[in-house]
């Protein structure tokens, strides 16, 4: 519990104060609420609520360390057994801060990343959440069998005849991954319904995604001989997710001015998906954030591209780590993230197509299933023998048959190098974002 | 072992794939960079089935993918010629950004507007809008040449370049560079671009050109007129007054349209001699009012200056040079006197009124005129829309007009509506200034709205590019 104060302070406050008697009024709820009265230099008592799922706190202290000493001191007379489970309703004060955290918690669960798939469910009974994980792994281990029969039974009859059988084919056995709570083998399935209508080269395409998710049902079976970072990716990749206040807590910021590369939405009938692709000023370091939202609403604007925000990033544990979430302030009182503003830095440094190709080559060798990997080239569009983009050295990588034409790219080059940030993939580069004449990034 | 190379051997999986394995063998493949395959490629207990071909096949594509992402060599490429460079300076960010949100929809008859005033500054648009621009002029009407014309100065240098690579966007080469060989040669549409840009840079010769071609030319010569628009003077008129007697009556109503909004001409005097008869001030018991006495038909003299009979009650240039008739006001339904005192006023120079009343433009706006108030409100709304270009005066009244209808009376039919949309396009930007025309109340037809907010948005967009 006190390796979550901010520092040393904190914890000898919090430990003398969780043993005193400022405390006038304490409680918690059966959902992991406490909350608690404590009599400080002020005329009226500090009001402290702790939701224990996060964890997060909230005090009406006037102390700028988070969490504060307050927050730390009840959640130790928690742990002790001084807070006792009250049947009824938390204070008003309390109670509506609660509830507004519920309400949000319900509502990320709803836009399809569920917090906590495997319904672990914190810190309330680690019995019931043991077994609960190995419910689920359980059930894992029996859709990967069956989706790696499946695979098999493909190649054995040959792929020639899926190019008839419609998307039917694809979402029976994703539904079929979904019951099994792999739901990161179904979202790969569910997008190979497009494959045989991606034009030539459909059925090499085809090979490959059924061989890496062959590969992906092997590496599952012997993850424990894996190494953890790649043993962590690999179930990441099957459906396994990393809640994201467990990474909160947990995790070790990686502090810098990350400016903001690249945004690519993607929608589906159910689900909004935003990439923001960044890159830390000092370090140098790729990040992908992701965020969600249910389709129709509209998608977080707080990262903007071209913007830049002085905060840390905490990484998901991967052999190659690049999906991040901001890590949530300790400056600001609600532990709200830091907010992005305009990058006067102009263009990002740009890379080489072999430095790219050479980047990616050693991110496939940690991690065989990355398929998106971020690209910052110095390049001058061309367009024979096919759309694309050449460094100086005259090496150049094909623009994504998706992306189409990418006008606005070419006009903006006039014919003349200029910065792209995107997404290099195997099919080719998605470009995302260029920086014009005068330093500013241009959405694409 | 298999001396093919890695795409070979990349290809003949796939082909055993799309067979079957259960009527092909696995083929025997080399993965580069991996020592020769054993029977068993990855270690028993990992595999499936270690017997199953098909799973055989699906490690070896598994190895063969990854290595062939991860061994990816670059491709050449044939690099395109460098665009010529622009001295012209690009617009500021926030004019770029209005662009942008004009072709994404948001009063996108600006757009031209917008474009005019950007090459009579001197300075082009930012390049990665240029294709969407490109578009947008692609798709409006053939007869849309202006915006062609403007779409191909704003973007400079650049936008020849773009054109040179798709051929969608050929029209900017017809739009630039035009000699004297694209008059004799060309097409409709050069043509008109050649003589609008000699009508911009020297006017008096583009008239002359006209009047030397009008005799042999057929349809054309509504374009010849329309294009007298620009630039238009005194010198036009006689060219114009000719141009009453066409047998076209397209070209008599752009005739009869120019002519009445250039300040002293002929045909505006006989138009205020009808008009003052039609319309005094009365003083009342109740103070100042307009009496309105318009006739019951008209003589040839009134229809040769443009006055026609039947539903078609105006002709005014819209943005792009086409022609509006009347039925879009509601013209058919309107009562014959009606329409005579609206086509009449609205012919008439504002000048006018305040000469003959002795009263401020405001003031004879806000005078009382019983039914007749809707027809006076519109008449003048689309003779300070057809004189403003022209007449510095009318631009008091445009502002006296809109000041009408968000403190006066609302506009309730049709035809002021739509006079007041007219209105708030062509009068004075300058009137968008915060401050200078009052809010309309909130209970105010959307209509009054809709014109404030043209005016506040024509304000910043020009505001923006002199910023």
């Amino acid at each position: 519990m006190l390796a979550l104060a901010p520092d040393a302070p904190a914890q000898r406050a919090a430990s003398a104060l969780a043993s005193g008697r400022a405390w006038t009024l304490t409680g918690a709820g059966d959902d992991g609420g406490l909350w608690g009265e404590c009599r400080g230099s002020a005329a009226t008592p500090y009001r402290t609520v702790v939701d224990l799922s996060g964890p997060a706190y909230r005090c009406s202290c006037p102390s700028r360390k988070f969490p504060c000493k307050h927050a730390l001191a009840l959640m130790l007379r928690w742990a002790d057994g001084a807070v006792v489970p009250e049947p009824g309703s938390p204070p008003e004060w309390a109670a509506s801060w609660l509830g507004a955290r519920a309400a949000r918690a319900s509502r990320a669960a709803q836009v399809g990343e569920p917090d906590d798939p495997a319904g672990t469910g914190g810190a309330k009974d680690p019995k019931a959440a043991l077994r609960r994980a190995e419910q689920r792994e359980a059930r894992v281990a029996t859709g990967v069998a069956e989706l790696d029969r499946w695979l098999c039974d493909q190649v054995r009859q040959g792929l020639g005849a899926s190019q008839k059988s419609g998307y039917g084919h694809w979402d029976d056995i994703a539904a079929r991954m979904v019951d099994a709570q792999a739901s990161g083998l179904a979202d790969r399935l569910r997008a190979l319904a497009a494959v045989p209508y991606s034009g030539a080269g459909w059925d090499g395409r085809l090979l490959a995604e059924y061989a890496l998710l062959h590969l992906l049902t092997v590496a599952y079976r012997g993850q424990d001989r894996l190494p953890p970072p790649l043993r962590d990716t690999v179930r990441s990749r099957i459906g396994f997710t990393v809640r994201q206040a467990e990474l909160q807590a947990s995790g070790e910021p990686v502090r810098d001015r990350w400016l903001v590369l690249a945004r690519r939405d993607a929608e589906t009938e159910r689900i909004r998906t935003r990439r923001s692709w960044l890159r830390g000023i000092e370090t140098g370091q790729p990040a992908l954030v992701l965020s969600f939202a249910p389709a129709g609403m509209s998608l977080d604007e707080s990262l903007p591209v071209g913007h830049e925000i002085d905060a840390g990033l905490i990484f998901y544990p991967a052999a190659v780590p690049l999906r991040a979430v901001v890590a949530a302030s300790h400056e600001a009182a609600d532990g709200s993230p830091p907010e992005a503003g305009p990058s006067r830095a102009g263009p990002p440094g740009a890379g080489t197509v072999d430095g790219l190709l050479d980047g990616y080559a050693a991110a496939l060798s940690q991690d065989p299933w990355l398929d998106s990997w971020p690209a910052v080239l110095s390049v001058t569009p061309a367009r024979s023998p096919v759309p694309c983009l050449a460094d100086p050295d005259g090496q150049a990588l094909p623009l994504h048959p998706g992306a189409g034409d990418c006008w606005p790219l070419f006009a903006m080059s006039g014919g003349d190098p200029l910065t792209v940030a995107g997404e290099w993939t195997p099919r080719g580069l998605w470009p995302l974002t260029a920086w014009d004449d005068a330093g500013m990034a241009v959405p694409l | 072992m298999s001396g093919a190379a890695p795409k070979e051997q990349w290809q003949d999986l796939v082909t055993a794939s799309l067979l079957g394995t259960e009527r092909v063998p696995v083929p025997a493949t080399a993965v580069p960079g991996l020592p020769p395959r054993t029977s068993a490629g990855l270690p028993a207990d990992l595999a499936v089935l270690p017997a199953d071909p098909a799973a055989e096949l699906l490690e070896l594509a598994a190895l063969a993918t990854v290595a062939r992402r991860a061994g990816r060599r670059p491709d050449p490429a044939e690099p395109l010629p460098a665009a010529e460079p622009d001295p012209a300076p690009v617009v500021s960010p926030a004019a770029g950004h209005r662009l942008q949100r004009i072709l994404g929809g948001e009063h996108p008859d600006l757009l031209t507007e917008w474009l005019t005033a950007v090459v009579t500054r001197g300075q082009r648009a930012p390049a990665h809008l240029l294709p969407s621009l490109l578009d947008r002029a692609r798709r409006g009407s053939p007869a849309d040449q202006d915006l062609r014309r403007l779409a191909a100065q704003a973007g400079g240098a650049r936008v020849r370049w773009l054109a040179a690579l798709n051929p969608d966007w050929r029209f900017v080469t017809a739009q630039t560079g035009l000699s004297a060989d694209a008059w004799r040669l060309g097409d409709a549409g050069q043509r008109r671009g050649f003589l609008a840009a000699l009508r911009a840079s020297d006017p008096s010769a583009a008239r002359d050109l006209i009047a030397a071609s009008w005799a042999t030319a057929g349809l054309e010569r509504v374009m010849f007129v329309a294009v007298l628009a620009d630039g238009l003077s005194q010198a036009d008129e006689p060219l114009l007054e000719a141009a009453l007697d066409d047998r076209a009556e397209d070209v008599r109503s752009w005739a009869a349209y120019l002519l009445a909004s250039l300040p002293g001409s002929a045909l505006s005097r006989r138009m205020a001699d009808r008009s003052r008869r039609c319309l005094r001030l009365e003083r009342g018991q109740r103070g100042l009012r307009l009496h309105v006495s318009p006739p019951d038909s008209t003589d040839a003299a009134t229809r040769r200056d443009g006055v026609m009979p039947g539903p078609r009650i105006s002709v005014g240039p819209v943005a792009g040079g086409t022609v509006m008739g009347g039925r879009g006001v509601g013209g058919s339904l309107l009562a014959d006197r009606t329409r005579i005192m609206l086509e009449l006023v609205s012919r008439t120079p504002l000048d006018t009124w305040t000469g003959e009343f002795e009263l401020p433009a405001g003031e004879i706006v806000a005078l009382p005129a019983g039914n007749w108030a809707p027809v006076l409100f519109a008449a003048w709304s689309r003779a300070a829309s057809a004189q403003g270009p022209y007449d510095p005066g009318a631009r008091t009244w445009m502002a006296a007009l809109l000041t009408a209808t968000v403190t006066g009376r609302p506009p309730a039919t049709a035809a002021e509506m739509a006079a007041l949309r007219q209105l708030a396009r062509r009068a004075d930007p300058a009137l968008g200034a915060p401050g200078l025309l009052p809010d309309p109340e909130p209970g105010a037809p959307p209509a009054v709205f809709g014109a404030i907010a043209v005016l506040r948005f024509r304000y910043e967009m020009l505001k923006e590019l002199d910023g």
